[in-house]
């Protein structure tokens, strides 16, 4: 039995950068715009597991990365609920959430 | 009312004003009727008022107003006349007893409120923004009015003509009231002329002349004299021109508004020297200036109205001065009147007096009186300037031509403006302006008289056409007034003027009489023995003939022989100019000649034409009581007590109380003549004048009387035959008939060389500048072609290239934009790992250098 691997910085690093890439391959694939939504949420989220844990393993980062993720935290909660606005209203408009359709700006 | 009696003077404005105001009112009316006269055929407003000012009929109504508006000016006249006179009266009487008591401010008093009363002035235009600007001289044109003696008699004279005239006139000019008149002297295709009789017309040009000639006499001052003048100027161009449809009527118009034009120009250049160098165009000013004052006592003194003339020298102070000496090249300005109570004296000969000295200078001295200088020469051509005016308006040598052909217009027109008003104006303006003419500018006129006035009585002889008879009779006699004026009888050219006005306007009315009896027949081969036919026209014009020829008790005789005097006694003190007083007393006799001659042919003998003779009626009353009124007047208008005695006229006493002390210093005593030596008066010509006035009187009876005989001889007993005259002396009689050969000279000598350089400048014009101007164009519109070229080429080239680069590169950037989300973010991640790249691979190379 392999002993007990001490969890470092490297396993939260990957772990946010594997949130980071569902999180952008989630808004690249998804049509659906609340989807998109989460797959903002999961980039931030992935963001946010960078900067607590440069904050645990750096003290020189001690305060600053908590604050900066509840920075991020406060602003994705704006952000989605701006989002979900205009979701609703792009809803309402053409009965459907799917990106794809609004193309009326198109040049 | 009560300021009107304070300013009496206003009278006369209100007199002037009237015919303006019919004037305003025949204006306005006709320009409303030729405005409505395109909707003549309807019902509504526009047609009522057609019909209101007389519709296609000419209305009586216009002629009604002009001769009301003219008679009320009369009686406005009337009553100025007597008022001043009773206020004159006073004058002169409070000056007697005061001068002697007080001397002399009793009189300046008394003389001040006078004028108070009688004048005013009020300033036109300015130049300048402060007070002192205004007061600097030549800064300001006035305007005004100013009544003494002679414009007095003058106002009432004008306007008592002017209405017997506008009375006449309705009658006259009868045709002018239908509908449609025929024009026998015009020939068209069809026939004759028809137009639309123009009655109203007439008198709204009668209205406006009355104003001009009436503001003329009103001016106390050059520039509204010259406003006037010009408006006297048109109202006689248009009423010359008033049967514009012929051409000779056109052509006269034209005729004697060009000779006016010349005339005119010299009186600009004579306003613009008085004005340059004296400051002011008042007559007063001007006078004041140009004249030496009286000393400080109101007292004549040697120089007193004189020209005061003298050489340049620097004073003791070493100032710029003018030693006074006679014949000198400058004249002295007396540019501010003595004021009362100071120490004036008059300048001695051989005196230095500071002029153009610094204004400090006279601060300092305020006592000093302040004066500058003219040149002489520059003085007399301003007199001869406004001088050459008077010439063109009034008709004289050389430029008489047009008064001639200015009987192409209506009769009622030629007696009025052509011989008893307008053209004695240039005669008024120069009395008016007699002081600013100096001894040389005077000889001048006395010549221009002479020469006229044998010049046009020996045309008059061979004229054939009534009214061409009394033209050039017209003429003689003003030349007899300006002879008068030249030779320093100033009240005598003026009375003879004011007399000259009743008996021509007589005579002409009586000629329109004969003229409307016979049917417009002017040619006197053709009348003959009407004296049974029209009886009162012939009797007045005998009247009238009587008058001119100088006929003892009449009017003429009176004036005539004051002017004959005059020249005599110049000429008795000056032998070198004896012609002065020779052409004038043998064309006395030559004016009884030609006078009798109309009359006889007209009158008398046997019906040469008798076709005219047959129709030939008596004029209506309306136009006969002006003849008698007139008639009246020509005989008694000058009468004084003792009738018989030919200086014993009241009307000249009357003018003579208007006369400027300048003529005194110049021709005669001086005011007091205890100012001169007393035998020193003997040389003069005021008391060689009076002296031999019954010898000169007697002279020009004889002349008188032997053109009398010559023509009852040749015209009435046929003794003498004037076809076999004409047939001794065919040349003289071409000449005469030819005029001088006035106008074939003036045809060679002006207008065919005028015309030659018109033609010369338009083919110029035509050739060289309209050729320059082309090419220019041309080769413009050559270097405009190329300038297009470069710019639709190269400039808007050059412009769309970048505009197209710019479009396509737009269009193919816009493939970008694809509006997926998911390919923006395949694009942020590609970038991403792209900068990571980039950023790995510099940072390795900085690791590894």
């Amino acid at each position: 039995m392999n002993p007990p691997v001490e969890i470092g910085l490297t396993h939260y690093l990957s772990l946010g950068a594997v949130m980071f890439v569902c999180g952008a391959v989630c808004m690249a694939t998804k049509r659906n715009a609340i989807g998109i939504l989460m797959g903002v949420e999961l980039v931030l989220n992935g963001a946010n597991i960078n900067f607590v844990a440069f904050a645990a393993f750096n003290p020189a980062f001690d305060i600053e990365g908590q604050v900066f993720a509840l920075f991020v935290i406060v602003l994705a909660a704006a952000e989605a609920a701006v989002a979900l606005a205009i979701v609703l209203n792009f809803y309402n408009n053409h009965m459907t959430v799917d990106v794809d359709t609004a193309e009326e700006l198109k040049g | 009312m009560e300021h009107l009696q304070h300013h009496p003077g206003l009278l006369y404005v209100v007199a002037t004003l009237l015919p303006l105001a019919s004037f305003l009112i025949l204006l306005l009316a006709g320009g409303l009727r030729a405005a409505v006269r395109p909707c003549r055929e309807s019902n509504g407003t526009c047609g009522a008022i057609y019909g209101m000012l007389g519709g296609d009929t000419p209305r009586k109504t216009g002629a009604y107003i002009a001769t009301v508006a003219i008679g009320l000016a009369f009686v406005c006249c009337l009553i100025g006349f007597i008022w001043h006179a009773k206020d004159t009266h006073h004058a002169h009487d409070a000056h007697a007893p005061a001068a002697s008591a007080q001397g002399g401010h009793g009189v300046n008093k008394a003389l001040h409120t006078e004028e108070h009363r009688w004048a005013g002035r009020m300033t036109w235009a300015a130049i300048g923004w402060t007070e002192s600007d205004l007061q600097k001289p030549g800064s300001k044109l006035e305007i005004g009015y100013k009544i003494d003696n002679l414009s007095s008699i003058m106002f009432l004279m004008v306007t008592f003509i002017a209405t017997l005239i506008h009375l006449f006139s309705i009658g006259y000019m009868a045709d002018e009231l239908q509908p449609i008149t025929e024009d026998h002297h015009v020939h068209t295709e069809d026939g004759h002329l028809h137009r639309r009789g123009r009655f109203g017309r007439f008198f709204m040009y009668l209205s406006l002349f009355c104003f001009s000639m009436l503001n003329l006499i009103l001016a106390d001052n050059l520039f509204q004299v010259f406003v006037s003048w010009e408006l006297v100027g048109i109202c006689s161009y248009l009423l010359i021109g008033f049967y514009y449809e012929r051409q000779s009527a056109s052509n006269a118009a034209n005729k004697a508004f060009i000779t006016n034009r010349v005339g005119d120009a010299g009186f600009i250049i004579g306003l613009l020297i008085v004005w340059t160098y004296i400051g002011s165009l008042n007559f007063d000013d001007v006078f004041r200036q140009v004249r030496a004052p009286k000393d400080s006592h109101g007292r004549p003194v040697p120089l007193t109205g004189q020209v005061v003339r003298g050489e340049p020298k620097l004073t003791d102070e070493k100032m710029p001065g003018l030693e006074v000496t006679p014949g000198g090249y400058d004249v002295l300005l007396f540019r501010k009147a003595p004021p009362p109570g100071s120490h004036y004296h008059p300048p001695e000969i051989e005196e230095v007096l500071p002029v153009d000295a610094s204004p400090e200078w006279y601060e300092k001295n305020p006592e000093e009186h302040q004066y500058s200088t003219m040149p002489y020469w520059l003085l007399v051509v301003a007199g001869l300037g406004i001088f050459l005016g008077c010439v063109g308006k009034s008709a004289q040598f050389p430029l008489q031509v047009w008064l001639p052909d200015a009987m192409e217009g209506p009769t009622p027109v030629s007696a009025l403006i052509h011989a008893a008003t307008m053209v004695a104006a240039g005669v008024y303006l120069v009395g008016r302006i007699y002081p600013l003419l100096t001894w040389d500018s005077r000889l001048v006129i006395a010549y221009t008289g002479a020469i006229t006035l044998f010049v046009a009585a020996t045309v008059a002889i061979v004229m054939t056409d009534i009214k061409k008879v009394l033209a050039y009779s017209t003429v003689s006699q003003l030349g007899y007034m300006m002879l008068a004026l030249g030779v320093g009888g100033w009240a005598a050219g003026l009375f003879h003027l004011l007399t000259h006005a009743f008996f021509k306007a007589l005579l002409f009315l009586g000629s329109g009489s004969v003229i409307y009896g016979c049917h417009h027949e002017q040619e006197m081969p053709k009348m003959g023995g009407l004296f049974k036919k029209m009886p009162i026209t012939a009797i007045t014009m005998l009247i009238g003939v009587l008058t001119i020829a100088g006929t003892p008790l009449f009017s003429g005789w009176y004036s005539k022989d004051a002017v004959i005097a005059h020249t005599f006694g110049f000429a008795y003190v000056h032998p070198r100019h004896g012609i002065l007083f020779l052409l004038p007393l043998i064309t006395a006799g030559i004016t009884t000649f030609y006078m009798f001659r109309m009359w006889f042919l007209t009158f008398t003998g046997k019906p040469r034409d008798h076709h005219v003779h047959e129709h030939a009626h008596e004029s209506p009353r309306l136009m006969t009581i002006p003849l008698i009124l007139l008639a009246i007047c020509s005989v008694g208008v000058a009468w004084g007590w003792p009738v018989w005695d030919a200086e014993a006229s009241a009307l000249e006493a009357h003018v003579h109380h208007a006369q400027h002390h300048a003529v005194v210093a110049d021709f005669g005593a001086m005011l007091n003549d205890t100012a001169l030596p007393a035998g020193k008066n003997e040389d003069t010509e005021r008391y060689w004048s009076q002296k031999l006035h019954g010898s000169a009187g007697m002279l020009a009876l004889l002349a008188a009387g032997l053109g009398f005989v010559f023509a009852f001889l040749t015209y009435k007993s046929n003794v003498l035959d004037p076809a076999d005259a004409k047939a001794q002396f065919p040349a003289v009689h071409r000449f005469l008939h030819h005029k001088w050969y006035f106008d074939e000279a003036y045809s060679v000598l002006l207008v065919r060389p005028a015309l030659a350089v018109a033609g010369w400048c338009s083919a110029f014009d035509a050739r060289v500048i309209d050729g320059f101007v082309n090419r220019f164009a041309s080769f413009s519109v050559w270097i405009a072609n190329g300038y297009g070229k470069f710019d639709n080429g190269i400039v808007d080239g050059l412009v769309n290239v970048i505009g197209n680069t710019t479009y396509r590169t737009g269009t193919w950037l816009r493939h970008v934009q694809t509006g997926y989300l998911r390919s923006y973010v395949l694009f942020l991640v590609l970038a991403l790992i792209g900068l990571y790249v980039l950023l790995s691979y510099f940072v390795s190379l900085a690791s590894l250098g």
